[in-house]
């Protein structure tokens, strides 16, 4: 077996909303992830797989238990030791893009790069990005000047650019329309086989069917986890002209 | 984070809001230009304040008496001839050299002149015959009288140009005989003494100052300064004094101005804590590829400093575009308004460090934002 690159161990996260009302968002999460896996995590709404995504992404910090991500145990840094982790190990790619609207398509690409990494290799490392997702020829549009799915191909390249431990992506294909949905999964495939590793939050049964394994969410702890004997392939159902959530 | 990326994306986000970033900014333009106007008043008033008093003569120590308490006797000073002329021929010995000339008036109020059927009323002052050195005075016909008429206590008299003229014409009026006459009373050396003032022409003014303050303590037998029945003055000391009436001045002005910027300092804050809001999912956005809470901090910051700092500068150019405008107004011609490099330095440090002080609290704010809320913030 591949090396762990997420190790949870008995991860739990309270919030509090105003005085009296407390959320169990999380109670005692166990789960690896190692390298070279296309792990989707499903669940319904409440069952706490946004607050394991943010755990997972670093973006929040576990209560109790332990995390260790690509070696590192990240449950007690500080905010900016974590934004170094995510700027490092961590690549998100959001349902709603989240591209910044001012800047052109290469410049997004670049972000991470300008919070950590090697600034002279910057612009021919985004550009390569935009071209493993088939957008070397839109590097100067702004997102505004692309369709949906062009846009999460960029998302996709500025989750690439600092060659993270993980690909996060929180409901990827929750803003497209079937033919964008499986022109992006193709990528997460292709990318998957060349060594990514891949995590992904979908609620979409038809989505979770392309990865590898799926893990279901329920109460706040782990409540399936199974193999997909056979995935589905992104690349034949485009090829077969069919969307890939219908 | 480079400086160089944040000071792109500084930029790159006042080009995107060009209109609010133009208005932002004429906050701080007119806050400069206000200081940088009003200051260049100021100084131009003070100096052409120095140069009035310079031109009355850069060397004259003036030596007056102190009017005081005379032995318990409040205001008695006024009455006392503290002053005499032999104390004036005694510094005239002392100092010698070292001292152009010396002179004594003695001012004796206003007067009826008679001559040839004609009067005039006028100011008659007693001098000694080094008045028109001391004064710079240039004769217009005669002669002024000498130091053996002085002695004799001979009867003579020089006239101004607009007494002589009312009494005589245009006839010439040297070795006329005049009567005087004194008005509202008074005592024709009925017993009280006149009050007497001496002026000294020195090159070496403060020295001098200070040897004609011994000579007459030493003569008056007065052994504490501080209870002197004289005063020893020089222009120094009276420019001096003005100064620091026209600093005051320019620092009110300068006030003044400094509330404008102030007040566009607040503008700059508040557009700031706009623009930290409308962009918070572009700050989690950031956040969540690695940029770090300084990184944030520098962004808004160096945002905020640029709108100050270029205000800074286009002030500097209103200001000195306003200078020039009332340098065109006939009544303020003669003022010299000065802009001077420590004005320019002043004006812009202060709206850099605006720019830092106004820009501080919205940058940190968004630099406090948490990633998640910042990211889910519609």
């Amino acid at each position: 077996m591949n090396e762990s690159v997420v190790q949870l161990r008995g991860i739990a996260k309270t919030y509090h909303i105003g005085r009296d009302i407390t959320v169990n968002a999380l109670r005692g999460v166990d789960l690896d992830v190692r390298a070279g896996e296309f792990l989707a995590i499903m669940g319904p709404s409440g069952s706490g797989k946004s607050t394991l995504m943010n755990v997972l992404g670093c973006l929040d910090v576990a209560d109790a238990g332990t995390y260790v991500l690509a070696g590192e145990n990240v449950g007690k840094l500080s905010d900016d030791q974590l934004a170094a982790i995510r700027n490092k190990h961590v690549g998100f790619v959001f349902q709603t893009f989240n591209l910044l609207s001012r800047l052109n398509a290469i410049e997004n690409v670049e972000l991470p790069l300008i919070y950590g990494g090697d600034r002279h290799a910057r612009r021919q490392r985004a550009l390569a990005a935009l071209e493993q997702v088939g957008l070397g020829d839109r590097i100067h549009h702004r997102p505004s000047e692309l369709s949906g799915g062009q846009q999460q191909r960029v998302a996709i390249a500025r989750a690439l650019l600092n060659d993270p431990s993980m690909i996060l992506a929180d409901e990827p294909t929750g803003n497209l329309d079937s033919r964008s949905s499986a022109e992006i999964l193709a990528i997460f495939q292709r990318l998957n086989e060349t060594g990514k590793t891949v995590v992904m939050v979908t609620h979409e049964p038809d989505v979770a069917a392309h990865c590898k394994r799926i893990v279901r969410m329920r109460d706040g702890i782990v409540a399936r986890d199974e193999l997909v004997p056979h995935p589905r392939r992104a690349e034949d159902e485009i090829a077969a002209g069919i969307g890939a959530a219908e | 984070m480079k400086l160089y990326d944040s000071f792109r994306s500084a930029l790159q986000s006042l080009v995107v809001n060009k209109l609010r970033s133009a208005l932002t900014m004429l906050g701080v333009i007119i806050g400069v230009a206000a200081v940088i106007a009003m200051v260049s008043v100021g100084n131009g008033a003070s100096a052409s304040v120095q140069a009035t008093i310079l031109n009355l003569g850069s060397n004259l120590v003036t030596v007056q008496p102190q009017f005081g308490n005379d032995q318990g006797l409040k205001g008695a000073g006024t009455q006392a001839q503290n002053l005499t002329l032999d104390d004036m021929r005694s510094i005239q010995n002392q100092l010698g050299a070292s001292i152009a000339a010396t002179e004594a008036e003695q001012g004796t109020g206003r007067w009826q002149v008679t001559a040839a059927g004609q009067n005039w009323n006028t100011q008659v002052t007693g001098v000694t015959e080094d008045y028109p050195t001391v004064r710079d005075w240039k004769l217009d016909s005669g002669e002024f009288f000498t130091t053996s008429d002085l002695n004799l206590n001979a009867q003579v008299a020089i006239l101004g140009t607009t007494t002589a003229q009312n009494l005589f014409g245009d006839g010439d009026a040297v070795g006329q005989t005049i009567q005087l006459r004194q008005v509202f009373g008074g005592d024709r050396g009925g017993g009280r003494a006149r009050i007497l003032n001496f002026r000294v022409v020195s090159d070496t003014m403060d020295a001098t100052t200070s040897d004609v303050n011994n000579i007459l303590l030493q003569r008056h037998n007065i052994s504490d300064p501080a209870s002197a029945d004289f005063t020893v003055t020089n222009q120094n000391d009276t420019l001096a004094a003005l100064s620091s009436v026209t600093g005051t001045f320019t620092l009110l002005l300068g006030a003044i101005g400094g509330i404008s910027l102030l007040v566009g300092g607040i503008g700059i804050m508040n557009i700031m804590l706009v623009s930290v809001n409308e962009r918070t999912r572009e700050i989690g956005i950031r956040k969540a590829v690695g940029a770090r809470r300084g990184d944030i901090l520098t962004q808004f910051l160096i945002e905020a400093v640029a709108l100050t700092g270029l205000g800074g500068v286009l002030g500097i150019l209103l200001g000195w575009a306003i200078t020039e405008v009332v340098h065109r107004i006939p009544q303020a011609a003669n003022l010299p308004l000065l802009i001077t490099s420590g004005t320019v330095i002043i004006a812009v440090g202060v709206s850099v460090v605006i720019g830092i002080v106004f820009g501080l609290y919205p940058a940190m704010r968004a630099a406090r934002l948490h990633p998640i809320e910042a990211l889910r913030y519609e």
